[in-house]
């Protein structure tokens, strides 16, 4: 699995498609009002849905995750960097936040490599 | 060579700009500007001018006032090497009209004009901010102008030979690492 990470707007998915020579037809996007994971996508994109959508309905993002790791582990996984700004005022969400950062820095650890994506230039980290 | 910078609020860009603009000058022997786009609103703004103005005196800057058509200004300059502080400015003095309404063409219309200044000039640094990773759901508007932005920065970067991400003062280099080009060996499955 690779891991790419990077702010809004900044190319993160035009990033995925070009160095795996994918196409949007690739692409699953997560959903915010489903928890689902399919099998073997080759780019899942906005994994923070996913995470919104497991806090929604009682579910822990890390331990669904891992209980299907087979499902994403030959993926590319494409994450929104919502780390940097204010304490949100709201409880929600702020466990939100918190569990966006938990979910991303378990699946760096699991990563092969991860790339952050700045401008639309993709730099590997690990 | 040109420069895009970005990166949060107080990690340095201003300074690292400067210091850039500085050397590159020396090095070419040409003159050196400040393009300063903030125009200013209030008492505030006057005085932020001025301290920053301040800051720049004895460095040798010849400071430039425009907010808007930079790209006109500049090439009526020529040869010199330019600071361009702020792209965040210069979209909002082109979004934002004085008469309240939104101009969403302007994103496009300045990454278009400075793609073009890239192209033909040599010696520019272009200061930005890094306003992705909030997390934050904003209105439309709000929105709107955080993808303009978003548009001018990835086109700048495209187009420099430098993109610097400040952190804590110290300068990455995004076009530095050859590593990125480099076959990973990593296969991703195709359905």
């Amino acid at each position: 699995m690779v891991l790419i990470t990077g702010g809004a707007y900044q190319g993160k998915v035009d990033y995925a498609l070009e160095k795996f020579n994918l196409s949007r037809k690739d692409i699953y996007t997560c959903s915010v009002d489903k928890v689902e994971m399919p099998e073997g996508a080759p780019i899942i994109n906005n994994v923070e849905n996913l995470v919104k959508a497991c806090l929604d309905n009682g579910r822990d993002p890390l331990k669904y995750l891992a209980a299907r790791k087979s499902r994403w582990v030959r993926s590319v996984i494409i994450v929104n960097d919502i780390s940097c700004g204010l304490v949100p005022m709201d409880a929600e969400d702020r466990a939100y936040r918190e569990a966006v950062g938990r979910t991303s820095m378990y699946l760096a650890q699991e990563a092969l490599a991860v790339v952050r994506v700045f401008a639309g230039i993709g730099k590997r980290i690990k | 060579m040109n420069v895009f910078i970005s990166g949060g609020a107080k990690n340095g860009k201003s300074s690292f700009a400067q210091r850039l603009a500085v050397n590159m000058a020396k090095e070419k022997n040409c003159p050196l500007y400040y393009v300063a786009t903030m125009v200013p609103h209030d008492g505030e703004d006057r005085a932020r001018i001025e301290r920053h103005r301040d800051d720049r005196r004895g460095l040798g800057f010849k400071t430039i006032e425009c907010g808007r058509d930079i790209d006109v200004e500049i090439r009526n300059r020529g040869d010199g090497v330019f600071l361009i502080d702020s792209v965040t400015a210069l979209l909002s003095n082109e979004m934002f009209k004085a008469d309240g309404t939104v101009d969403g063409e302007a994103s496009i219309r300045i990454s278009e004009s400075l793609k073009a200044l890239c192209k033909d000039m040599d010696g520019l640094i272009f200061v930005s901010d890094f306003i992705y990773a909030d997390g934050v759901e904003y209105d439309e508007i709000t929105d709107g102008y955080i993808r303009g932005l978003a548009i001018i920065d990835r086109a700048l970067a495209k187009a420099c030979d430098r993109v610097v991400e400040m952190i804590n003062g110290i300068p990455i280099d995004y076009k530095d690492d050859r590593a990125i080009q480099e076959d990973w060996g990593i296969k991703v499955d195709k359905e």
